[in-house]
């Protein structure tokens, strides 16, 4: 245990700008979530109309909680946020745990820490405890926002208390995979793979007769549901499974060398297949595993959204206040809903876009650019390998949220043809989406080192003017920069091919902008 | 003009960062078939000269040719007949090093599965092993073989063994011995110093962005002095002021000191008379050489006379 402490006020320091805007993340959205929820649903009328409608909704159950917990306001905001809360929070558990232990571990700088006067289990013990210091601030920031918008405190309490039990079990569970991988992507994959079927199972759960719910650690924190019952007594599961997880992970420190894991990495081809041979394949080769999460997530975001567009026309005329926020108002309600859904998908596919491109000037600035240009491959073909990533890829995605989404809605509504067409809307706004990454190959074409701030600035500008333009009433100007304002929004609007047509040409013009500022300047400053 | 007996031809070639002065007139030639020793201390701009001969960076200034074209503006074409291997090598950490060398053989148009199969052997490399899982002379080891398994008749080689330990010191330069004997050139910028008289033809010793001196190893200690330790009969009186000597200790009858070769004739000559009765020369070390050019002129005089 020597030097514990030290290293915590260390990771503290080299976390200071990192984890407080996790903690801001998950407080904003309990907080976000209680004011709308209590605007929305405040009276006990409004309130039984939603138990009504959301009572025989598989989909909107299976996304959110147990309906139990929509007996009191206070548990209508759990219901909505607690799962996707607790995603953020069990995600800032494993990239705490993970980066301060598996990862200092991987790159050789803990060997320079255990090196001096520092214990065995002084690093992992840190980790542990900055985690358990986060998820404890969470709870209590929780607490705050929770009984700050008016819900009643015995059931606030509960509620941070859950949250923090919740990101408890998965900064122990990284820190068991920390111990059992040798490579940091191996402990988030698998730390991500036991989320996701935490959800899952949770899902399946409520749905239907609960049993399955009490094998996920998100199912344990719901299950305590807070202002609908208050019962504490299902904590002791994620605060048992706590302990005996990290005597699990210090038992297997004690035991294993440095640097190994309990499953070594498996060797890799010892010759590049034979289509690994150019720029093109190797872009490919990099992207296609975060690719395929893009569009695996998308694809589900579709699912989900879709699942619950027929229910959306009985839930507006239960809830006409909500109608105002869509763009159409209540008739056309439906389609006013997918387009929506659409238009917010396709931000979505913009930034992995962005990421995508982006990787560009990574690939630059980390020296891996520099021998491939030294061989015979030109500026243009490095280039177009990694844009056809993020062009084919930005594609794909909105492919499979269309696809996705059709399939969905079309299941509930016994019609197949909702899948082509659903694909075919979720198409018409690529165009925006490939302006956004255009615009960023021309900001690395010309101003390389802002690069990232620039695209990041612009996608959030994007977001801003789709999502709440209509609400601040931003003036028409302020919106005309933005892709997605010109876009027509199908299937509310009718489709007209002119504003695609001219945001095409734009594409076209910033990419060819973008090479020919890369063809002329310095590579690698 | 750059005729064919000449792989490199650098004139008065300037690069500036911003205010930063990268590269200030610097001059280079390198013939072709021989191996050219780059020399220079950290930071005075043998790294952006490359990166300028692979058209990474556009020069603001001076004359810039290789293998008979511009590397700004031929760059792809001349990319086909040379190879390179960067001083600090990043590879892709999920991609594992016999997929790096393949992959760089092909883009740069093939490479001998033979020869790739018999360096993997000689430099002891687990092919099989992702990149992140390699240390820095492993990384380094992926990038030379990439570079040695092809048929490029230039190599641009950029510090390449600064992670490799002395027994794969001794294959690089085995290796590069062999390259040497097919006739293609080498541009070897580099810090080991015994790597260098090893190796090299010809040096070109670079500081702040400028060539200071470039020769054969045996011109360039012509340049530089001699270090003289004699033992005369008569009392040693009056060398001290001769031109050239430098540094002088004298102790009555025996005396050390460093003489400018060029006047080492002249100084022989004014010992003769004295009665020597034991003499040693030793002719001055590279290092000594590189010392002189780095750091200032007091520096490697203290070095000298410690």
């Amino acid at each position: 245990m020597t030097g514990t402490g030290g290293l915590l006020r260390f990771l503290l320091r080299r976390e200071r700008a990192g984890l407080p805007w996790w903690l801001l993340g998950a407080t904003l959205l309990v907080l976000v979530q209680s004011l709308q929820s209590q605007k929305l649903y405040g009276s006990p009328e409004a309130l039984e109309r939603l138990r009504h409608t959301i009572g025989g909704n598989t989909a909107v159950i299976a996304m959110s909680g147990p309906t139990r917990l929509l007996g009191a306001i206070g548990g209508e905001v759990v219901f909505e946020i607690f799962a996707f809360a607790a995603i953020v929070v069990a995600l800032m558990n494993m990239f705490l745990v993970g980066r301060h232990t598996r990862a200092e571990e991987e790159t050789g700088r803990a060997e320079l820490i255990r090196s001096a006067r520092v214990g065995r289990p002084a690093p992992l013990t840190a980790a542990l405890t900055l985690a358990a210091v986060a998820n404890v601030a969470v709870g209590a920031l929780i607490v705050a926002v929770a009984v700050g918008t008016g819900l009643p405190a015995a059931g606030s309490v509960l509620f941070g208390a859950a949250m923090t039990a919740v990101g408890l079990v998965f900064a122990a569970l990284t820190a068991v995979a920390a111990q059992v991988f040798e490579n940091v992507r191996a402990v988030y994959g698998a730390v991500a793979l036991i989320l996701g079927a935490a959800y899952v199972l949770r899902a399946a759960g409520d749905v239907g007769g609960g049993a399955l719910s009490w094998l996920s650690p998100i199912g344990w924190g719901q299950r305590t549901f807070p202002y609908t019952g208050d019962r504490w007594w299902p904590l002791l599961l994620p605060l048992g499974l706590s302990v005996l997880l990290v005597a699990a992970a210090s038992a297997l420190l004690r035991r294993r060398d440095f640097g190994a894991g309990l499953v070594a990495a498996r060797p890799g081809r010892a010759r590049a297949a034979r289509s690994l041979r150019n720029a093109y394949a190797l872009s490919w080769r990099l992207q296609r595993a975060s690719l395929l999460g893009w569009a695996v997530g998308l694809g589900l975001l579709g699912v989900a959204y879709g699942s619950i567009a027929d229910s959306i026309e009985q839930y507006i005329r239960d809830n006409p206040e909500v109608a105002q926020f869509l763009p159409g108002g209540a008739a056309d309600v439906v389609d006013a809903y997918l387009a929506l859904t659409v238009g917010l998908s396709a931000l979505i596919a913009a930034a992995y876009g962005v990421t995508s491109a982006l990787r560009i000037r990574a690939e630059e600035t980390s020296g891996r650019a520099e021998p491939l240009l030294a061989t015979a491959t030109s500026r243009l073909t490095w280039l177009a390998g990694q844009l056809s990533v993020a062009l084919t890829g930005s594609a794909l995605a909105l492919l499979t949220f269309g696809l996705g989404e059709g399939a969905a809605y079309g299941l509930i509504i016994s019609d197949a043809g909702q899948v082509p067409r659903m694909a075919a809307v979720a198409l018409a706004y690529l165009p925006a989406v490939w302006l956004v990454v255009a615009v960023v190959v021309l900001v690395l074409g010309w101003l390389p080192r802002p690069s990232a701030a620039l695209a990041w600035t612009g996608v959030g500008y994007c977001a801003v003017v789709a999502l709440f333009a209509d609400s601040f009433d931003l003036p028409g100007w302020s919106q005309r920069a933005s892709p997605f304002a010109h876009t027509p929004r199908v299937p509310l609007a009718d489709p007209a091919l002119t504003p695609l047509l001219v945001i095409l040409a734009l594409t076209v013009a910033c990419l060819a902008g973008g090479y020919a500022g890369l063809r002329r300047r310095d590579i690698g400053y | 003009m750059a005729t064919s007996t000449e792989a490199i031809s650098v004139a008065a070639l300037s690069k500036s960062f911003g205010s930063a002065k990268a590269l200030d007139g610097l001059d280079l030639s390198v013939a072709t078939g021989e191996v050219h020793g780059f020399l220079g201390p950290n930071g005075s701009g043998k790294t952006t000269t490359i990166r300028v001969l692979l058209g990474l960076l556009r020069p603001d200034a001076g004359r810039v040719r290789m293998l008979d074209g511009d590397p700004w503006r031929d760059a792809v074409a001349l990319h086909r007949r040379l190879a390179y291997v960067p001083g600090d090598v990043t590879l892709w950490p999920g991609i594992t090093g016999g997929e790096v060398i393949d992959l760089l053989g092909r883009m740069r148009g093939g490479l001998d599965q033979r020869r790739r199969d018999e360096l993997l052997e000689r430099f002891d490399l687990d092919p099989r092993k992702k990149a992140r899982a390699y240390s820095k002379g492993n990384r380094q080891k992926v990038a030379l073989i990439a570079a040695l398994a092809s048929d490029a008749e230039l190599l641009l080689l950029d510090e390449p063994t600064s992670g490799l330990d002395p027994l794969m010191e001794s294959v690089f330069q085995e290796c590069i011995q062999q390259v040497k004997r097919q006739g293609r050139t080498v541009l070897l910028s580099s810090h080991i110093l015994a790597e260098v008289e090893a190796l090299c033809d010809r040096v070109s010793i670079i500081r702040l962005g400028r060539t200071v001196e470039s020769g054969t190893l045996t011109e360039l200690r012509h340049l530089t002095r001699t270090s003289i330790s004699v033992e005369t009969a008569r009392p040693l009186a009056g060398i001290e002021a001769l031109t050239g000597v430098h540094d002088m200790v004298l102790a009555d009858h025996h005396a050390r000191f460093d003489v400018d070769s060029a006047e080492l004739d002249t100084v022989v000559r004014r010992l003769a008379p004295l009665g020597v009765r034991s003499l040693t020369s030793t002719p001055p070390t590279l290092e000594e050489m590189f010392l002189r050019h780095y750091g200032d002129d007091r520096a490697a005089g203290e070095k000298v006379a410690s």
